[in-house]
């Protein structure tokens, strides 16, 4: 089976492991693995937002330079701030000759078997951008196509209405993500038809969730996030598709504070894309790891026929 | 050898406080071949010139240099001055020792240098200067005007009236323009229609001008005065030389097409005249749409038209045009409203532009003049107008201001006013740019006495909410965002040029500057020329432009024309590239650089020759002529290097 190189980053090693999980189950049942990398280490999540022009892109560096390295040029990740991280580095280092040539004095500096005076048996090739950072989603428009998905569809969600939330870091700053269109995108519409379910129009799909605003003032982020998941239950969905942590977080776990803050407030399930991809599949509903979420998704997957130890192949 | 007379010019203190006047006369007077000089106070006043005439008779002198300003100031001036005292014109030569020394330099010692070196190469140039003939170039009389709006409407009246021909070329089947869409113009909010009509009436009638619509160029070859352009003139499908007019055909086809000229608000059939006061107003059948060409199957046009003018065999027909000067007027398009995702992408039935809104205040429009919004026929309680939709967002979308917009908003918010009294309009801008006469004052009473809201900021997004369309905008003067639940939007799309500019103005060859519009030869002194002769721009076509501008635009345009058809025929400066026939290899590198398209293979000779009328004389293909066989005249490469020695301060 074809490999691809896969960073998971921090969230899906841990809290998001059901994303991680789910993803790997997905692209098994459309025929290829997601290799993951030996040795990784935090991309540094933020850093293109900092003024630093240097210090932050040694992480996310070190990362691509080892992709590289192993002989391979596409790397695959899921988390939509790994994703922005790694591709806004790999964007400077190929844009920017100054950045370029400092990480890779720092990338040579920091490589302990490495002497300049001494022996090294190793030919030393500054990392220029080499590695291709794919997110899942575009892999799977691009590279695999969403024909494929639909030619593969076990369990189609035919009958599900499902509302595409964005959040921020997937598809900006545009000139550099080169993803979609960052005010009318149109990806994960299109991935929810290719399942075969209803993908719902509704405004806030671009808006923000108050990603960390989350820890420092989470009363904007309660407030922020309820109008998101209002505005796409008044529109009719069953349920929001996301594929970063943190929206996933925030869009899911805040609806305790939300149902204590609106009175008016109906509980909306949250699905990582990869979930519902590999429940299409065919994948079985325990490994989606359900159990993590704080919105009960049953009664939305219940509506066409899939539950707990039923349905699927098991 | 030529006995050379120099006259410096003190230009008052100009040139006489930072360079030494006298001794740059002692100094040119020891040069070789000088053999009179003099310096006065003002050369160019009429005692200066008389000074220049006289001398060259009681010296008898062959040439004559005048050291003073730019050339591009007084070189006519003084060359007449020669020409009067029996003198070739060419053999007056002008030293700029204002512009490139006096003026940009302070001391006085370097500057008096500088000036006698600056002297002493025009000393050499002189001594080879060859006397010449101006070039004469015969002219057609006949001007050709791209575009019927009513930039190109005003310039053919104004062309024709003078009496000369004029072809107007237009691409539609009417002419008349945007102008044409629109409902009430401002300040004076006179009906569109009302003055446009007579115009467009007047140039259909007018023995002068041939109208050519449904039209488009296709080719143009020749230079200024003797231009030959090849016109396509699309297939109507309809005998215009027998139709009536009557219409029939138009009630009785079943094909549905989104009329462009409503904006889409409505449709028409496959044959059509776009409006009612067309001009001419004859049908056209578009194949696209029309059942017959698509299935084979219809023709009830033809079975309903009683004179038998339908005619579906009909090809394009090419004519070709000799014509002596060229006007574009080519007009403008608005940014499409799916170009700007985050106003609804197009998507939203109530965000509308400006256009269409004319539309739905127009007499003549859809609705007959009442506002009824897109999606359900509703007056709309709340309208929203979005200012600046595309324009002044280098980043992601137009750099410029359309200039336009700040007056039709204002006029919009105020005709809706006039139309739904208990209706809000709210305007968001921001700046609110009223140059123009009467301008400020028809927005001034619109802010105060109409009841109109100003917010000053921008629009973030806009969506639809039930049967809402929700406007998200930050009022920057109270620092807060607002939320308004509209039932309707008017975006102030960017203007710009229309995509058939980019091809057209490749087959004219001329300009285009960063942003797609036509460029003019001189942005203040020479506004309706373009770089190459004979082709003069006139409207929108060139920037944003209201209408009394592209109107003022057009007539200049057009008097430009007419001064250039008043004469018998052109003289064109003779000093330009000539090419020793002996030298040439026939490379043809000169043609490749050429920005004029001046240079010519010649088959026959296996040379590379001049045309003369095309040449502007800037040099380049001397420049990079291989085998020197390209000369510039008095400028040749034997003038160059002793002018460089010269300037250098050799022999």
């Amino acid at each position: 089976m074809a490999k691809v190189a896969y960073y998971p980053g921090c969230a899906l090693n841990e809290r998001s492991s059901h994303l991680d999980r789910s993803a790997r189950d997905a692209t098994v049942k459309l025929g290829f693995e997601l290799d993951e990398l030996d040795t990784w280490t935090c991309c540094g999540a933020v850093p293109p937002v900092s003024k630093e022009r240097v210090m932050n892109l040694i992480a996310p560096s070190r990362i691509l330079k080892d992709v590289r390295d192993s002989g391979r040029n596409v790397l695959i990740t899921i988390c939509d701030f790994c994703y922005n991280t790694l591709k806004r580095t790999n964007y400077s280092i190929i844009s920017d000759e100054i950045i370029r040539k400092r990480v890779n004095a720092f990338l040579a500096d920091d490589t302990p078997e490495r002497d300049y005076l001494e022996k090294d048996d190793s030919i030393w090739e500054d990392y220029t951008g080499e590695v291709r950072v794919i997110h899942l989603m575009e892999y799977l428009r691009d590279e695999l196509g969403y024909d494929k998905i639909t030619e593969n569809l076990k369990r189609p969600l035919k009958g599900l209405k499902i509302a595409p939330y964005y959040g921020c870091v997937m598809l900006r700053p545009q000139n550099e993500i080169q993803l979609d269109d960052p005010e009318n995108p149109s990806i994960i519409e299109d991935f929810i038809t290719a399942l075969d379910a209803q993908s719902v129009k509704y405004p806030f799909r671009t808006e923000c969730c108050g990603s960390y605003l989350s820890i420092s003032s989470p009363d904007a982020s309660t407030r922020l996030c309820y109008r998101i998941l209002t505005s796409a239950r008044n529109n009719g969905a069953d349920a929001i598709v996301v594929s970063c942590p943190l929206c996933f977080y925030n869009l899911d776990s805040r609806q305790k504070a939300i149902t204590e803050a609106y009175s008016d407030f109906k509980p909306v399930p949250i699905f990582y894309f990869t979930q519902l991809l590999s429940l299409a599949l065919g994948v079985e509903y325990g490994r989606q790891g359900f159990e993590k979420h704080y919105v009960d998704v049953t009664p939305v997957l219940d509506k066409i026929g899939i539950s707990t130890g039923k349905g699927g192949e098991e | 050898m030529k006995r050379i007379g120099i006259f410096v010019c003190h230009c008052g203190i100009n040139i006489a406080e930072t360079v030494d006047v006298k001794r740059v006369a002692e100094e040119a007077m020891k040069m070789d071949g000088v053999a009179y000089v003099q310096d006065y106070i003002y050369m160019c006043s009429e005692p200066g010139q008389t000074l220049v005439r006289e001398k060259i008779v009681e010296e008898k002198l062959d040439a004559v240099i005048i050291a003073a300003c730019s050339p591009n100031l007084h070189e006519s001036t003084f060359r007449a001055a020669a020409e009067e005292a029996g003198l070739n014109p060419w053999q007056c030569e002008i030293a700029n020792i204002r512009e490139q020394c006096s003026w940009i330099h302070s001391n006085r010692e370097k500057a008096t240098r500088k000036a006698i070196k600056i002297v002493g190469t025009l000393v050499e140039k002189t001594r080879l200067n060859e006397s010449l003939k101006p070039i004469s170039v015969s002219i057609t009389k006949k001007a050709l005007v791209i575009g019927g709006g009513i930039a190109g409407i005003q310039a053919s009246l104004d062309i024709a009236d003078s009496g000369y021909k004029v072809i107007l070329v237009e691409k539609e089947s009417s002419i008349g323009g945007h102008m044409a869409q629109l409902s009430e113009t401002f300040p004076t909010l006179d009906c569109s229609q009302c003055i446009l009509t007579p115009k467009m009436v007047a140039a259909g009638k007018h023995p002068n001008i041939e109208l050519m619509v449904y039209s488009e160029i296709e080719e143009v070859s020749g230079y200024v005065g003797n231009f030959i352009v090849k016109i396509r003139r699309k297939a109507p499908f309809v005998d215009w030389s027998t139709c009536t007019g009557c219409g029939l055909c138009m009630e009785k086809c079943p094909a549905k097409v989104p009329s462009i000229f409503d904006r889409e608000l409505t449709t028409h059939g496959a044959i059509f005249v776009p409006f009612p006061q067309a001009v001419p107003n004859k049908p056209v059948i578009i194949k696209d749409y029309c059942i017959y060409f698509k299935t084979g199957k219809c023709r009830l046009c033809e079975k309903v038209c009683e004179i038998g003018a339908i005619n579906f065999e009909q090809e394009d027909q090419f004519v070709e045009e000799e014509v002596g000067a060229i006007i574009t007027a080519t007009g403008f398009e608005t940014l499409p409203v799916a170009d700007l995702a985050e106003y609804g992408a197009g998507d939203v039935p109530d965000v509308i532009d400006g256009l269409a809104f004319e539309r739905l205040l127009s007499a003549s429009g859809p609705t007959v003049g009442e506002v009824k919004r897109p999606s359900d026929g509703r007056i709309p309680k709340e309208i929203v107008f979005v200012q600046c939709a595309g324009s002044r967002d280098p980043e992601r979308y137009r750099p410029y201001c359309s200039k336009i917009c700040c007056m039709y908003t204002t006029k919009h918010a105020l005709l809706y006013k006039h139309r739904v009294h208990e209706g809000q309009p709210y305007i968001f801008y921001i700046d609110i740019r009223t140059g123009g006469k009467g301008y400020e004052e028809f927005y001034h009473n619109a802010e105060e006495e109409e009841g109109i809201i100003y917010l000053r900021g921008k629009v973030a997004k806009i969506f639809r909410d039930g049967d809402k369309t929700v406007v998200w905008g930050t009022d920057t003067l109270t620092g807060r965002n607002i939320e308004i639940a509209a039932d309707l939007v008017v975006l102030a799309t960017a203007v710009t040029p229309k995509d058939s500019t980019a091809e057209l103005v490749k087959k004219l060859r001329i300009q285009t500057g960063p942003n797609g519009f036509l460029s003019e030869a001189h942005p203040k002194l020479r506004p309706v020329e373009c770089i190459n002769s004979g082709f003069y721009i006139a409207g929108a076509a060139q920037g944003p432009k209201d209408i009394p501008e592209t109107v003022a635009q057009a007539s200049a345009a057009a008097c430009k024309v007419i001064s250039l058809f008043s004469r018998d025929h052109l003289e064109q400066d003779p000093a330009i590239a000539w090419v020793d026939e002996d030298l040439c290899s026939g490379c043809r590198v000169c043609i490749s650089v050429c920005p004029y398209d001046a240079r010519e293979y010649d088959e026959e000779k296996e040379i590379v020759i001049v045309n003369e009328a095309l040449c502007e004389g800037c040099g380049s293909c001397v420049a990079a002529c291989v085998c020197g066989a390209t000369q510039q005249r008095n400028l040749t490469d034997s003038q160059i290097k002793s002018m460089v020695t010269a300037s250098l301060g050799g022999k």
